[in-house]
């Protein structure tokens, strides 16, 4: 194919470069392309993806340092000679470029595409991925562009072909390589999506709620998927179970069926950040010397029962609680130390998830089997995130300056949510991170 | 013709001789300084100080080579007790690098509080002390302020101190000195105070 990039068989020199440029074109585009699509496909997917990545690119390793034998997926062809008959030169020269450049159409001599691919679906960005397969196309282009002047243009190909053994031992390496780090960045894990303006995300199964900000006051905004959008005017800090939605608003906090509208429950006074786990509502009780943190039981709606779990200074912030499976998790702030509590609450065993006198540990939510909070420092806020029975901690999202603060979370399975803001402006975004 | 590096080795023994003579309080630091300063040939920069000066290796005053205690904005200025303090103006910072008044609450330039997204004024944060807190969190050993030395920066005395554990690594990861700590203590890190005494 090397020797279609040539004068004589392109008719002119003139003709030559206009080819390699289609060619180009074409190869990057192309991979640019496939690069797009598979982020875009990662990012759908999320979750998990890396480790599966590493493993593939280990699996890569093997078979290219001759450990394993194993086919890979492959297109035995050549581009079609009878395009150049057919078709203008810049057609099919771009189609040369865009047939090799797609890569997936294609004679594989390694299998180090495919570890490609898969890391591209890991990766879950499409903008970047695509930038990294553009790199397949540009070094598919310099192969027909290297050849120089009067030189033979196969010898270029015979050159590489030379050192075969070397390029398949660095091959070796590079895939090595890029295991180890696909297996150490739990942060690129993590597809992260940006989910449009709002704070104080609330999540349950398929339902995103969030409050919004605007002139007017706040609302509440909640987007069950696949469903038409609900708005609770003058209403903030949602807490999502179900169909059923637990707001702060000027009065107190109401729980209500955000589908049909009707009140389950209310408690008036200086109380909020509520979180709901039906017929349990927690919440914030803030009185002139202390706040405390409540856990209100409704199963009996005319004779509601409380319980205090937390008390702080009024001076410390006492934060937004999560209520996930008869556990309520909360974080207690002073000018001393910050701390994340997780509380049983059948048996009352509290249990310390972390605790910093530097940062600022805060903004806990949690689900059946694990927990996810913010981490603040001077300099950077991380999304943490742990599963109930196991200590170590990992970090799935970091942020850093003043215009990247990170404040209250949710989670749903592994999707954790967190309301990402800058100090600068005041305003807030909802991002999503897969994990 | 002396080869250029020999040039400079000599003029930085010769400085190295200088600094050993003549000292009194400061004789353990201008020894040593001076030590440093042979071994690593850096007779340019040594030439244009002076101890009385104390143009510091990272900052005024500190003329020997141990970092700076971990601090929220990049150099370890304290107050008194050794809480951080932004070392620009002298403000009283909390853990995460904002300013904040008497009662710990973050406030703006202008002194009100800050604003978070959901519009309600900030809630405070940790402000600990660099040796006491952050070394120990970070770190993993006791560590408490002990020595101290004094230095004339920018026209008032700055008090520098060592912040002094048990560990035989200091912060920048090679073996710690006795310094001005005792019972045993080693300088893990420095910190330093401007007390806005004229000097």
């Amino acid at each position: 194919m090397v020797e279609t990039f040539t004068p004589a068989v392109c008719g002119s020199r003139r003709r030559q470069r206009l080819a390699l440029v289609g060619f180009a074109v074409g190869a990057l585009v192309a991979s640019a392309f496939v690069g797009a699509a598979l982020g875009l496909l990662g990012s759908v997917l999320g979750a998990r993806l890396t480790l599966a990545a590493a493993g593939l690119a280990l699996l890569a390793a093997a078979r290219e340092g001759g450990v394993l034998r194993f086919p890979i997926p492959q297109a035995r062809r050549q581009v079609p000679e009878r395009w150049r008959t057919e078709l203008p030169l810049p057609l099919w020269s771009a189609g040369y470029g865009a047939g090799l450049g797609a890569g997936l159409f294609t004679f594989q001599p390694v299998s180090t595409f495919w570890v490609a691919c898969a890391a591209a679906v890991a990766l879950g960005k499409p903008l970047t991925a695509a930038l990294c397969f553009s790199a397949y196309g540009t070094g598919r282009t310099l192969m027909t562009v290297l050849p120089r002047r009067g030189s033979d243009p196969t010898r270029a190909v015979e050159a590489i072909v030379g050192r075969r053994r070397l390029l398949l031992r660095a091959n070796v390496v590079a895939l090595l390589v890029c295991a180890g780090l696909l297996i150490a960045a739990p942060v690129a894990s993590g597809a992260v999506t940006t989910l449009g303006p709002g704070l104080d995300p609330a999540v349950d199964a398929t339902t995103l709620a969030r409050a919004q900000r605007d002139s007017g006051g706040t609302s509440v905004l909640i987007e069950p998927s696949g469903e038409s959008a609900v708005v609770i005017p003058d209403a903030s800090l949602p807490a999502l179970d179900g169909d059923l939605l637990a707001y702060t608003d000027s009065v107190g906090i109401k729980v209500i069926d955000w589908r049909t509208g009707a009140s389950l429950a209310q408690v008036d006074g200086p109380v909020s950040k509520p979180a709901l786990e039906w017929p349990r509502l927690a919440f914030i009780r803030t009185d002139a010397t202390y706040k405390r943190l409540i856990v209100a039981d409704f199963t009996d709606p005319a004779a509601p029962t409380e319980r205090q779990i937390a008390l702080s200074a009024v001076e410390d912030d006492l934060g937004r609680p999560s209520l996930s499976s008869g556990r309520i998790a909360w974080h207690k702030a002073t000018i001393r130390a910050s701390n994340v509590f997780v509380e049983r609450l059948d048996t009352g065993v509290r249990t310390l998830i972390a605790r910093s006198r530097i940062a600022l540990e805060a903004n806990p939510s949690l689900t059946s089997t694990r927990i996810v909070w913010v981490e603040e420092r001077a300099r950077s806020a991380s999304l943490r995130t742990r599963l109930f029975g196991r200590r170590r901690v990992r970090t799935i999202y970091t942020t850093t300056g003043r215009t990247r603060l990170l404040w209250t979370t949710a989670l749903a399975g592994r999707s954790a949510y967190v309301t990402r803001w800058s100090q600068l402006t005041g305003d807030s975004t909802l991002v999503r991170v897969n994990f | 013709m002396r080869r250029p590096d020999r040039f400079f080795d000599g003029a930085a023994r010769s400085l190295s001789q200088r600094l050993a003579t003549g000292m009194t309080r400061r004789s353990f630091l201008g020894r040593m300084g001076g030590a440093v300063l042979a071994v690593t040939g850096g007779a340019a920069v040594a030439a244009g100080v002076r101890p009385e000066e104390s143009e510091a290796f990272h900052f005024c005053g500190h003329i020997w080579t141990t970092g700076s205690c971990p601090n929220p904005l990049g150099l370890p200025r304290i107050d008194r007790h050794g809480y951080p303090l932004r070392a620009g103006d002298g403000k009283r910072i909390d853990n995460l690098g904002r300013v904040v008044n008497s009662l710990g609450y973050p406030i703006s330039a202008s002194g009100e509080r800050l604003i978070g997204p959901d519009g309600k004024p900030l809630p405070r944060g940790p402000r600990t002390r660099l040796c006491e807190e952050w070394v120990r969190e970070r770190f993993g050993h006791n560590a408490r302020q002990q020595g101290s030395w004094y230095r004339c920066c920018n026209d008032q005395i700055r008090k520098l101190v060592d912040c002094c554990s048990p560990s035989r690594r200091r912060i920048n990861g090679d073996a710690s000195l006795t310094g001005y700590c005792w019972n045993g203590n080693r300088v893990f890190c420095v910190m330093y105070y401007e007390t806005g005494l004229k000097c």
